[in-house]
């Protein structure tokens, strides 16, 4: 660190120390959260005055969150399988036909990515409690989280099929193959990791969805409503804990479909 | 990622399509017309549940609330309410201009990470370290609100470590549930967007075009000016719009960290809805709603949502 370094050197440290201090602040308040889910102390914050587990206890004791989980599971799955099959099917006509209106289809499909959640939420919610009359329930968070999510994946699958050589599927045929079949061994397994991050991204967004989720739940309870809940009136270890797990989890999650890709590509 | 992932594949040279088209009309081709029945699943999802409810939405903010009860006579009354009752102006106000804020410090943020991420970080784990942004995102949104509860709060970090070196004998309350809370927190939500976006459109940038320019005589500021800023304005208003729109929606932050000094648009809109004033809440979604269309009207060439997915 004297004089005889080049400017260039000195920039090349300046974003050096900028970057590490980037992955700082990213990181700090969530692994901060993390470590005092184990400490005794109530506040959830310093001082540090012990290593427990009584938070987790608590927060596997709390039968509210083990039913909010299971509620939002079961959301995410629905709506990430049918937010597949919907956007998938919509991807293909989008990416391989041109039609009439089709750049008006377009802006449709982006139009639930661009505005707020809250817009999707109060739109259902007045359709659904207001128009019809209807009660609110875990199929009504459903819709509202297949209408955000599907066009994620369109958009995916999209992108996968535009890179997509489809004198393949010619070759397919002229070698005899029939239509589905050549979808079965050429197309499918090419454009499968698109439709699986597409999956993949339309189960995170689902799980975490809150808003859209607030307006058209009826008396159950996703995970996000129960952490609402929760921390609306302070600080609460047992949300630590609980933030310390879905992080965990969330982790073990992204590497192994890191690891499903690329093994795919070593075949 | 999924670039990387699909077996090789040699193209042809792009001239070559022309001989092609032949075989298009064969049904067992990719652009078979019988795929256009694939819009029809996704037409009654967005048609019966989004521009349908949505059009509901705007003539309820059109119409009265007397009580539980919806009452359809036409009126202005929502709108004009909305745009005069300073309540609610202060709070459109505000929301408009944190947004704002947010949006500009994230970008002034992000860029020299996003630079970092492309140029001093080696070619190999470049990825790695992209996806090292992302990361923290699979964090429940509202855990990362949370997070910075604990850090602003009462008994928070800041509060316990000024008491502990003992430069404050009381807790503070200065952190927590103001508009500068709501503006710290959503520029820590936000910042990751302006990252992956600002690097995904300084990747394709070309940087011997700097060596160029500085051979030509120009100072780093001025290649910085008008080399490399120019040619990565997509990706400034790309991220831009992404973070300015949810922002305007935003809940979560104002909520927890708000307080009534801090509530934005949303909060007023959820609270409505909860009174069963649902024509008054429908009218300020609506105008929310108007503002977002225009924004995205104007800007419309910038934006390549599909780049985004593009890798």
């Amino acid at each position: 660190m004297t004089s005889s370094m080049t400017g260039q050197q000195r920039i090349r440290i300046a974003f050096i120390a900028y970057g590490i201090l980037g992955y700082l602040y990213l990181y700090l308040p969530v692994l901060l959260l993390m470590f005092f889910s184990f400490n005794e102390s109530r506040a959830g914050s310093l001082p540090f005055t012990g290593f427990t587990f009584k938070w987790y206890r608590d927060l596997f004791a709390d039968f509210l969150v083990i039913d909010a989980f299971w509620n939002s599971l079961k959301v995410a799955f629905i709506t990430s399988i049918l937010a597949t099959l919907i956007g998938t099917a919509a991807a293909f006509p989008m990416v391989r036909l041109s039609f009439r209106f089709k750049e008006i289809l377009r802006t449709i499909f982006i139009l639930p990515i661009m505005v707020p959640g809250l817009l999707i939420g109060i739109s259902l919610l007045i359709f659904f409690a207001s128009w019809l009359d209807m009660s609110l329930s875990l199929g009504t968070v459903i819709i509202g989280h297949l209408v955000f999510t599907t066009p994620f994946v369109v958009l995916v699958v999209t992108a996968r099929l535009l890179d997509f050589n489809y004198r393949l599927e010619w070759a397919a045929a002229d070698l005899g193959a029939t239509p589905f079949n050549t979808f079965r061994y050429v197309t499918f397994p090419l454009i499968f990791p698109g439709i699986l991050a597409g999956t993949l991204f339309a189960f995170t967004l689902s799980l975490d969805e809150f808003i859209i989720t607030l307006f058209t739940i009826g008396p159950e309870s996703t995970l996000p409503m129960y952490i609402l809940s929760q921390v609306k009136f302070g600080i609460t270890p047992k949300i630590n804990a609980l933030a310390t797990l879905l992080f965990m989890s969330s982790i073990v999650i992204l590497v192994s479909t890191f690891f499903i890709l690329t093994r795919r590509k070593g075949r | 990622m999924s670039a990387a992932s699909q077996p090789q594949i040699i193209e042809p040279a792009p001239d070559s399509t022309a001989l092609l088209p032949a075989v298009q009309a064969d049904s067992a081709t990719p652009r078979s017309p019988r795929l256009l029945l694939g819009l029809l699943p996704i037409g009654v999802l967005l048609v019966g549940f989004f521009l349908v409810p949505l059009t509901i939405m705007i003539l309820y903010s059109f119409w009265r609330a007397e009580g539980f009860e919806i009452v359809r006579s036409w009126t202005l009354e929502n709108y004009a309410k909305f745009f005069t009752l300073p309540a609610y102006t202060k709070v459109l106000f505000r929301t408009f201009t944190i947004s704002a804020i947010v949006t500009a410090l994230s970008l002034v943020i992000g860029y020299p990470f996003a630079y970092f991420l492309v140029r001093y970080t080696p070619a190999r784990w470049q990825q790695l370290f992209l996806v090292l942004v992302i990361l923290p995102f699979w964090t429940s949104y509202l855990l990362r609100v949370y997070a910075w509860m604990s850090i602003l709060g009462d008994k928070g970090l800041i509060n316990q470590a000024l008491m502990l070196t003992g430069i404050i004998a009381e807790p503070i309350r200065v952190f927590l549930y103001n508009q500068y809370a709501v503006t710290l927190v959503s520029l820590y939500l936000y910042v990751p967007f302006a990252i992956i976006t600002l690097y995904a459109s300084l990747e394709k940038f070309d940087f011997t075009q700097m060596h160029a320019a500085a051979d030509l005589g120009a100072t780093p500021w001025e290649a910085f000016r008008n080399v490399l800023l120019p040619q990565t304005k997509a990706g400034f208003i790309t991220a831009a719009i992404f973070i300015f729109i949810p922002m305007l929606g935003e809940y979560a932050t104002p909520t927890l960290v708000g307080g009534a000094e801090g509530a934005l648009i949303a909060n007023l809109v959820v609270n409505l809805f909860r009174g069963f004033q649902f024509p008054q809440g429908a009218a300020i979604t609506f105008v929310v709603v108007l503002c977002i269309l225009t924004l995205l009207t104007a800007l419309q060439r910038y934006i390549r949502v599909e780049e985004l997915y593009r890798r």
